[in-house]
């Protein structure tokens, strides 16, 4: 294990025990987690290991439950370990808890998780992010200094931005989803949230690379990822995504501005790049993400796992009651959208028209990588909102994903980084998007741009110390 | 697109979803409200560009493998009995 991904407490005192760490972790987490509610499963009993990590509770594990912060999923405790999950027992870690999220992973606040709100370790009255926001509040109050998120729209770089943490969204099929619970299978991808850009290409490391299990995932070579952080970026060019930034205004805009100035004064090129079908990417999204919810979500129907239903009497009552009484609001919404979306008479209209859309997103971003060696824009417009700010407004919660969800649609790798707080002081993060597999070299620009600002440093009053 | 109440049903029926008349009502009323927000894909040219992604996923070799013990599976089963999930009786029911 290398001497990084260490907590504030490790780092003053140099040397410690895999025992002590994982010890240091759990005692971070039952002083923090009261009023945060980071997490839905803590294991006390975690073994010790080199690295204390947290899981997303939609990532399957045999010694704690896998609930997807869902009613239907209650009381699942899974008969395998994910890839990645076993892929990180066998380099020393311990899992120390599952991380909470929005039911199914199907939100941007946590609002939706059936068992509470986590709420953001920077202001308790705020959101966390989501849907791994349970993930990044563990990591920004220093409970984890890793841990593992998923993304099908951004739901690991909005709330690492929200939390003010590195999050970091690899190329589809950089890493193994088997034991990961299904959202959309063709945007689907697990991430990691960690404080600082080395940790999280260290982490990377250990659970990228192709699975048997998972026919979607790579065989393209597991690089070393953070041979390049310390590199710089000099000469490198990146593109300010014009049809992102030019409505941005206020402290976003500023910041954004500071940041790019940053990389200038690194040597960087950063010139504006136009990705004119950009600003269509929720609308896709939505249709599209779904369309690949609705059936895959088809699974839970009360028979083999999960909730069944105790006043059912006939197989049909099985099946809608358990779903009525197991899905929550935002779940159901989804699914009734996928389903219309893929029905008879309206399958072309939305499903096809969202597909061929994508298709011209894919175009032009890779024409955009021609001239480009990353794109860049803030990684959410606006800093974390309030706690039921959104909540009876599905859509204006889907827009705090407009930056983020094209690269899940287009496939690329993505990295939110700190870059700065508002007047509030609520963290605001910087977005660098990469062409695809190229994560080492955003790992790159990632690190030269941490290491100009170090606002990592800066700790939310909650942090374990 | 304006979804209403029957529409909704159809729709939740499809999706093996049951709600009650105001959930329809509501339901209906959020998916008109983000399907005209979808609607927007309406104006952009994507002409020329296919609907399915050309790469193929690769396929496993099809060769036998231990699966998972029934033990194992029996233990999230909602009802279970002699290696078999209990559902209700579907045919001949009273």
């Amino acid at each position: 294990m290398s001497d990084v991904l260490r907590l504030p407490w490790t780092e003053a005192r140099g040397e410690v025990s895999p025992r002590e760490y994982v010890d240091a972790s759990l005692r971070a987490i039952a002083k923090s987690d009261a009023e945060l509610h980071a997490f839905l499963h803590v294991n006390a009993e975690a073994g010790e290991g080199a690295l204390p990590i947290a899981v997303k509770d939609n990532i399957v594990t045999t010694d704690m439950p896998t609930t997807c912060a869902s009613h239907i999923l209650r009381d699942f405790v899974s008969p395998f370990d994910a890839t990645v999950v076993a892929r990180l027992r066998a380099r020393g870690a311990s899992i120390v808890g599952k991380a909470n999220l929005d039911e199914f992973a199907m939100g941007s606040s946590t609002e939706h998780s059936a068992f509470g709100v986590t709420r953001n370790p920077w202001d308790l009255a705020r959101v966390a992010g989501g849907s791994s926001g349970g993930s990044a509040a563990a990591v920004a109050a220093r409970m984890v200094p890793a841990a593992l998120g998923s993304e099908t729209g951004g739901s690991v770089r909005q709330p690492a931005a929200f939390c003010g943490v590195v999050g970091l969204k690899p190329t589809y099929g950089r890493i193994s989803r088997w034991g990961l619970v299904a959202f959309a299978s063709g945007l689907d991808q697990i991430g990691v949230v960690t404080k600082t850009t080395r940790d999280c290409a260290e982490v990377l490391g250990m659970i990228a690379g192709h699975d048997p299990y998972d026919s979607t995932s790579s065989t393209e070579r597991v690089d070393d990822y953070a041979a390049d952080v310390d590199a710089g970026v000099k000469g490198l060019r990146f593109g300010i995504v014009r049809e992102a930034v030019e409505r941005l205004e206020g402290e976003v805009r500023a910041n954004f501005d500071a940041a790019v100035a940053v990389l200038r004064g690194g040597g960087a090129i950063v010139e504006e790049a136009s990705v004119p079908a950009i600003g269509y990417a929720i609308a896709v999204y939505y249709i599209v993400a779904n369309a690949e919810a609705s059936a895959n979500l088809s699974r839970f129907d009360g028979i083999r796992y999960g909730h069944r239903s105790e006043r059912a009497r006939t197989l049909d009552e099985v099946y809608f009651d358990s779903r009525g009484e197991g899905f929550g609001p935002e779940v159901k919404r989804r699914i009734m959208l996928g389903t219309f979306a893929l029905s008879s008479g309206y399958y072309d209209a939305y499903y096809g028209r969202a597909q061929r859309v994508r298709a011209r997103l894919r175009h032009e971003f890779a024409q955009a990588f021609q001239q480009f060696d990353y794109l860049i824009t803030p990684t959410t417009p606006e800093p974390a909102f309030r706690i039921g700010e959104k909540a009876d407004d599905p859509l204006s919660m889907y827009l705090s994903d407009i930056f983020t969800a094209p690269a899940n649609l287009v496939g690329i790798p993505a990295i939110a980084v700190p870059s700065g707080f508002d007047a509030a002081g609520l963290p605001l993060s910087l977005q660098i998007m990469g062409s695809h597999f190229a994560e080492r070299s955003l790992f790159r620009a990632a690190g030269f741009f941490e290491r100009e600002t170090a606002y990592w440093k800066q700790l939310p009053k909650l942090a374990g110390g | 697109m304006k979804i209403d109440r029957d529409e909704a049903r159809r729709v939740a029926a499809l999706a093996h979803l049951e709600f009650d008349d105001a959930g329809l009502d509501r339901m209906s009323e959020e998916m008109t409200k983000i399907l005209t927000y979808i609607d927007q894909l309406r104006e952009v040219e994507a002409g020329g560009f296919e609907e399915r992604d050309a790469t193929v996923t690769p396929l496993r070799v099809d060769e036998p493998r231990p699966s998972l013990d029934q033990e194992l599976v029996a233990r999230n089963a909602p009802a279970w009995r002699d290696g078999f999930f209990v559902v209700p009786k579907v045919i001949g029911g009273e």
